[in-house]
């Protein structure tokens, strides 16, 4: 059973979300926050597995919350669910540490989808925001005129992207490819650096830009 | 104020400057025409009685020498030894007599007709004494000598002491009649420093009065000129400020609707999607007119949330105001690229994400309309947009490499606007562009404010 959290300022949206997701046996709505500061006391009091986070609310807004729910509790999956369909907002988010980033207008299509990934640790984009990404990664690549990046990583390295862009730990990663834990810190390491990113959610951004993972 | 008070006396005054300058220029001239015709006046009479008294006084003299002289020659006439020299005596002496009477004549024309009864006794004595001295050349020849000198010696002598005392009467009358004239010129003289003084303080009360009047009114319209000049630039500051108002309500208002859009119309739509879907799962396999309803439902709902996406967007970037100045930007320039294929960098420190929400907004729409520009008239490539911080200012530059203009003469309405913004904001404004080399836009707004 995954107990969700939903936080959105529009009761109509939170019954639509509600019905939807109880369709589902195995999911289980157990809190609803109409504000972003709601949503941060909720979580905190329900610990739930999923968060459904809207952007756009009162008080506290979703990115901030999330990142305040994210430094409480770093296993707790964020679902961004919002109108807003441009690379800032997503950046942002995913710097938060939400995993998952949906638009309103495919909610319906997509949530289910979106949170069976996050439960498995993957991360989750609606189709309109991942094109939108890769589009926007491949008019850079173009308008700097500069060399893919990709290009540098070896065969090795481009597996370990993709599992640890997957949401697979490190461990998981050294488990599947048959490798030892330094080696692949070692790989991870070196990815980081040639495609000069920071940190994992820059990591998984730069992998859903790239088309490596949907 | 109205404007009637104002130009009454300006109409009034000028007919009353004219009147006046032209009355004292009138006043002067009449003076000077005045005196001068009175000093010529004078100068002739002056120059005809002088002339007169002299004539009279010549005459005189000529009768006075007149009056011996024929005693003399009557004298010699006595005396004569023989008859030829008698008579060329006798000759002499009426050609003397001739000439005296014509003097006394003379004499008598130049006098005033008031004192002409001396000159008549004159005349009238004259006559006798001719009388008597032709009375001499009657004597018989024989007894000439001794009866004429003793009548020469008794009745001639005596009475030619009355003529020359009369004759020096009339000298009096003569002198009596220059003094008058004198005392005449002088009268007149009198009257002219009379007159010539009252003109000149007439001149000097009128020129006085016209200097104040033209004093008071230079003052006053200067007055009301600088009174003109301070409204003019209080409306101006006023129409700077209503316009900054107006800008500043014109953002608040895109604000609000972009975000009520967002938030309400957006969300609701949003909503109505997910419903739609909820109602999709609960239709049953078979009624596909109802599923095709729905369907319907749902993708119109969905254009319909693509629209108001855009529409917040361009009303007000929402990452504006969430995020801050560089995101906004960021959006502004990859929205830019898409649409129009320019190639916009843009370059900004991360300390101008916490600006001041005018400044942000100010920085915003400058680079929205310099880009607009670039897309719409520039013809450009690519845009450079850089922003960063100087001590206590914000510095921004768009610099494309467009054909370019002539900035001294080309000021489009979005280039005042741009500008009208920074000044607001107390900031400096620089536009950079000539022709073939691209436009560079230079921005400075302080921080402090």
């Amino acid at each position: 059973m995954t107990r969700i959290l939903l936080a959105d300022d529009h009761t109509v949206m939170r019954n639509g979300l509600r019905l939807l997701l109880e369709r589902q046996p195995d999911l289980k709505v157990v809190g609803e926050a109409s504000d972003g500061r709601q949503a941060v006391d909720l979580a905190a009091a329900e610990n739930p597995d999923v968060v459904i986070m809207d952007i756009a609310m009162p008080q506290l807004n979703g990115v901030e919350a999330t990142r305040q729910i994210v430094n409480r509790n770093p296993a707790a999956a964020v679902v961004i669910l919002s109108m807003h369909k441009d690379e800032s907002y997503v950046i942002r988010s995913l710097k938060a540490g939400a995993r998952a980033y949906l638009l309103k207008d495919s909610a319906e299509a997509d949530l289910i989808a979106a949170i069976g990934a996050i439960t498995e640790g993957k991360s989750f984009f609606s189709p309109a925001v991942r094109s939108l990404l890769k589009e926007d990664y491949m008019h850079q690549l173009e308008e700097l005129g500069a060399e893919d990046s990709y290009e540098l990583l070896t065969n090795r390295e481009r597996e370990v992207l993709q599992l640890v862009a997957e949401g697979k730990s490190n461990k998981q990663v050294a488990a599947l490819l048959n490798l030892s834990l330094y080696t692949v810190e070692t790989h991870r390491n070196h990815i980081l650096q040639k495609l000069n990113l920071h940190s994992a959610p820059e990591l998984i951004l730069y992998a859903v830009r790239k088309g490596i993972i949907s | 104020m109205s404007l009637s008070p104002k130009t009454g006396p300006r109409l009034g005054g000028r007919p009353l400057l004219v009147a006046g300058f032209g009355s004292l220029l009138l006043l002067m001239l009449l003076a000077g025409g005045y005196a001068l015709r009175t000093l010529e006046q004078v100068r002739t009479s002056d120059l005809e009685e002088r002339n007169h008294h002299l004539r009279r006084d010549r005459a005189l003299d000529r009768v006075r020498t007149g009056i011996f002289q024929s005693a003399i020659i009557m004298r010699d006439y006595l005396l004569a030894l023989d008859e030829k020299t008698a008579a060329a005596q006798i000759e002499r002496f009426a050609e003397t007599r001739g000439q005296t009477d014509r003097a006394l004549a003379e004499c008598a024309a130049l006098i005033d007709p008031t004192e002409s009864a001396a000159l008549h006794e004159l005349q009238s004595e004259l006559q006798l004494y001719w009388k008597l001295l032709e009375f001499i050349s009657q004597i018989p020849a024989e007894n000439r000598q001794v009866r004429g000198s003793e009548y020469l010696s008794k009745q001639v002598r005596q009475h030619r002491a009355e003529l020359i005392q009369m004759a020096d009467q009339v000298d009096a009358i003569s002198a009596r009649q220059m003094a008058a004239s004198d005392a005449r010129l002088k009268e007149t003289f009198g009257r002219l420093r009379g007159r010539l003084t009252l003109i000149v303080a007439l001149a000097l009360g009128v020129g006085l009065l016209l200097a104040g009047f033209t004093i008071w009114r230079t003052l006053r319209l200067e007055r009301e000129l600088e009174q003109r000049y301070r409204e003019g630039l209080d409306a101006q500051q006023e129409l700077k400020e209503l316009s900054a108002r107006l800008v500043s309500a014109q953002e608040e208002e895109r604000r609000s609707i972009s975000r009520e859009l967002h938030d309400e119309v957006g969300q609701s739509l949003s909503a109505l999607l997910m419903e739609a879907g909820n109602a999709a799962a609960h239709v049953p396999p078979d009624a596909t007119h109802v599923r095709q309803h729905v369907d319907s439902i749902k993708k119109l709902a969905e254009a319909s949330v693509n629209i108001i996406r855009n529409m917040t967007l361009l009303l007000r970037p929402s990452m504006l105001d969430d995020f801050g100045l560089v995101p906004a930007l960021e959006w502004q320039a990859r929205e830019v690229s898409k649409r129009t294929g320019i190639r916009v960098q843009v370059t900004a420190a991360d300390s101008a994400g916490e600006l001041p929400d005018a400044l942000r907004t100010c920085i915003y729409r400058v680079v929205q309309e310099a880009l607009h520009n670039c897309a719409r008239h520039a013809q450009a490539r690519s845009v450079r947009v850089v922003v960063h911080q100087e001590d206590s200012k914000i510095v921004l530059s768009v610099e494309d490499d467009g054909r370019g203009f002539d900035a001294r003469r080309v000021r489009g309405l979005g280039l005042v606007g741009m500008e009208e913004r920074v000044r607001h904001l107390g900031g400096a404004f620089h536009v950079r562009s000539t022709p073939g080399a691209g436009t560079k836009v230079d921005v400075e707004l302080p921080l402090a404010s």
